[in-house]
């Protein structure tokens, strides 16, 4: 499948501050990524750098084998883009501000039209008297009213209401359905979870993982509650990934890792009152490559955490 | 999409053009009401001009009287009004588009679609050449319009070729600004800038019409260079005033254009 971004040891610095250091990543065309880190992590960084605001310290970023920065308005022609926190121009209203977008991007006049009736954005309110929430619909808005084959969206759904984000991911999945590719930066990780078929984590300017979001999921801990008529005998639940957290009597609480299959056959010979298994949130995830005191040692109730891959060392498909 | 973009920064700029020119002309229009009135007193005021020194009257432009239309105009207009006029809406113009739209978290949306950076900077450009040719034509009309009515008819053709200059000034302190915003990407930093150096070169040419001895020091001033009078009394065009205006002019544009195009941008 064509790469429609491919970045090679990007990398940005500010003087003396940190930008982003070696990242490298690629995106597949009709592929949903998604770039997920804290505040200041660089996330902002590698999207200026994708859309050519600025010019790498070394290293290059492509969209469609276009240089972002020497070829960036031609690559500029086959990308939408939505900024984080842009600032309208309050003096127009939504509608003629969607227009001059539109004109600068070669579409009609109203193309955004039936987005902004999807978000149930008012095109004729001057951006000025807007709500946050409603200037954050403008902008969805102007990322989703064009065709272009590349969407990159920094923080797309700051500020959008619990409706307005489902209906956000609605439009992801048809951009999905339609063979766009997507890359998508946000600290919204469950957005991430939902939206996006693979994840680039970024720590302090590094990429220190991507995989795919199911695999990423997959391989994290799950967790087992249950209540016994019986208390069971010590060591009962002893298996290879399996960690028993409390056994407090009755009420149980375990972890168990990969495969469960093991583990329900064990249980199985119990007499049961009641079990909740729970998947982990992307969250928990994220916090194993981020979080400092999640890597040293498990927080009251979670499962004892991996270790991290060092800052340095990308991944394999970093490096592929 | 060049067309785009010019016609969206006109559009931001009709407000400003439209009081800047509103004062541009109530002003300009009493002082040419008020011209007659001046002409009439010419000897008195001439009685009047003897008791300040020389070199005062110099330092105003005003040596060979105010009932010179020339030296009138110049003196009430010309390098009074008009500087003024002309760096508020340079500066703002100039600034805006780069320095302030960045700052607002504007300038990435225009800039990450099919219009290249340098384009887009043109059409801006050219917002701020239109602004300062609609004032000083405005300026000049009403002049050159009230004239007859006060039975002064002023001879049009020198008024344009005072207004070429005038239109060359405002450009060359619109060029500056943008270039300085370009560079810095802060307003407050270029438009300070700016407006300081802009009142420093006035005193520079003050003091060396008060002062022989300091008259280097007009060389580093644009108010040694904008002086429409000769235009105005003779129709001769102010060749080295054009000059220096032009290329100082066409000279930051170009530099901007230049510099915009490499640069990071980063509020």
């Amino acid at each position: 499948m064509a790469q429609v971004i491919e970045t090679v040891g990007l990398t940005k610095s500010y003087g003396q501050r940190r930008g982003i250091v070696d990242v490298g990543f690629s995106v597949s065309e009709g592929e949903v990524f998604g770039f997920l880190g804290p505040n200041g992590a660089g996330k902002t960084t590698t999207i200026r750098l994708l859309v050519g605001a600025i010019r790498p310290t070394s290293g290059s970023a492509r969209v469609l084998g276009l240089d972002t920065w020497a070829d960036a308005t031609r690559a500029h022609a086959s990308m939408a883009y939505l900024s984080s926190d842009p600032g309208y121009l309050g003096e127009l209203t939504a509608a003629e501000q969607l227009d001059y977008l539109a004109s600068l991007r070669g579409l009609a006049k109203g193309a955004w039209r039936r987005v902004a009736e999807r978000l149930e954005l008012d095109p004729s309110v001057r951006i000025r008297k807007l709500s946050r929430g409603n200037r954050q619909k403008v902008a969805v808005v102007q990322a989703f009213m064009g065709h272009e084959p590349l969407l990159v969206m920094d923080e797309p759904t700051s500020g959008l209401d619990p409706l307005m984000q489902r209906e956000f991911l609605a439009l992801l999945a048809e951009a999905k359905a339609d063979g766009r590719t997507v890359f998508l930066s946000s600290h919204n990780l469950p957005e991430v979870e939902r939206g996006c078929d693979r994840v680039a984590i970024i720590r302090e300017g590094r990429v220190v993982d991507i995989s795919p979001v199911q695999v990423l999921l997959g391989e994290h801990w799950r967790s087992v509650n249950l209540v016994l008529d019986t208390p069971p005998a010590r060591g009962f639940f002893d298996l290879p990934d399996v960690r028993v957290l409390s056994e407090g009597g009755r009420d149980i609480h375990l972890m168990v890792r990969g495969d469960v299959n093991p583990l329900l056959r064990r249980i199985a010979q119990l007499e049961i009152r009641d079990v909740a298994i729970t998947t982990p949130d992307i969250e928990d995830v994220f916090m194993r490559f981020y979080d400092p005191t999640t890597r040293e040692a498990a927080a009251p109730g979670s499962p004892a955490p991996e270790p991290v891959r060092p800052a340095t060392e990308p991944s394999e498909e970093v490096l592929a | 999409m060049i067309a785009s973009v010019f016609g969206m920064e006109l559009r931001r700029s009709r407000t400003l053009i439209g009081w800047m020119a509103a004062l541009s002309v109530a002003y300009a229009g009493i002082m040419t009401l008020m011209y007659p009135r001046m002409a009439e007193s010419n000897d008195a005021l001439q009685a009047y001009m003897k008791v300040f020194p020389k070199e005062i009257i110099s330092a105003f432009g005003m040596q060979n009287g105010l009932s010179d239309v020339g030296t009138f105009f110049n003196l009430y207009v010309f390098s009074m009004l008009w500087p003024v006029v002309a760096a508020i809406v340079g500066i703002l113009l100039a600034t805006r588009p780069v320095a302030a739209d960045l700052d607002r978290g504007f300038l990435e949306l225009p800039l990450s679609a099919r219009i290249s950076r340098r384009r887009y900077l043109l059409a801006a450009i050219g917002t701020q050449f239109v602004a300062m040719l609609v004032l000083t034509a405005l300026t000049l009309a009403i002049i050159v319009g009230l004239g007859p009515l006060v039975g002064y008819p002023f001879d049009a053709g020198r008024f344009a070729v005072a207004g070429v200059l005038l239109l060359a000034s405002g450009c060359a302190i619109a060029g500056v600004t943008t270039l300085l915003a370009v560079v810095t990407l802060s307003r407050g930093v270029a438009g300070g800038l700016v407006a300081g150096v802009l009142v420093i070169m006035y005193l520079f040419n003050a003091m060396a019409r008060i002062d022989t001895s300091f008259d280097w020091l007009s060389y580093l001033s644009a108010f040694r260079y904008l002086d429409p009078v000769d235009a105005i009394d003779t129709g001769a065009w102010p060749v080295q005033g054009l000059v220096v205006f032009a290329t100082v002019a066409v000279g930051s544009w170009l530099a901007s254009l230049w510099t915009f195009g490499r640069r990071d941008l980063i509020a």
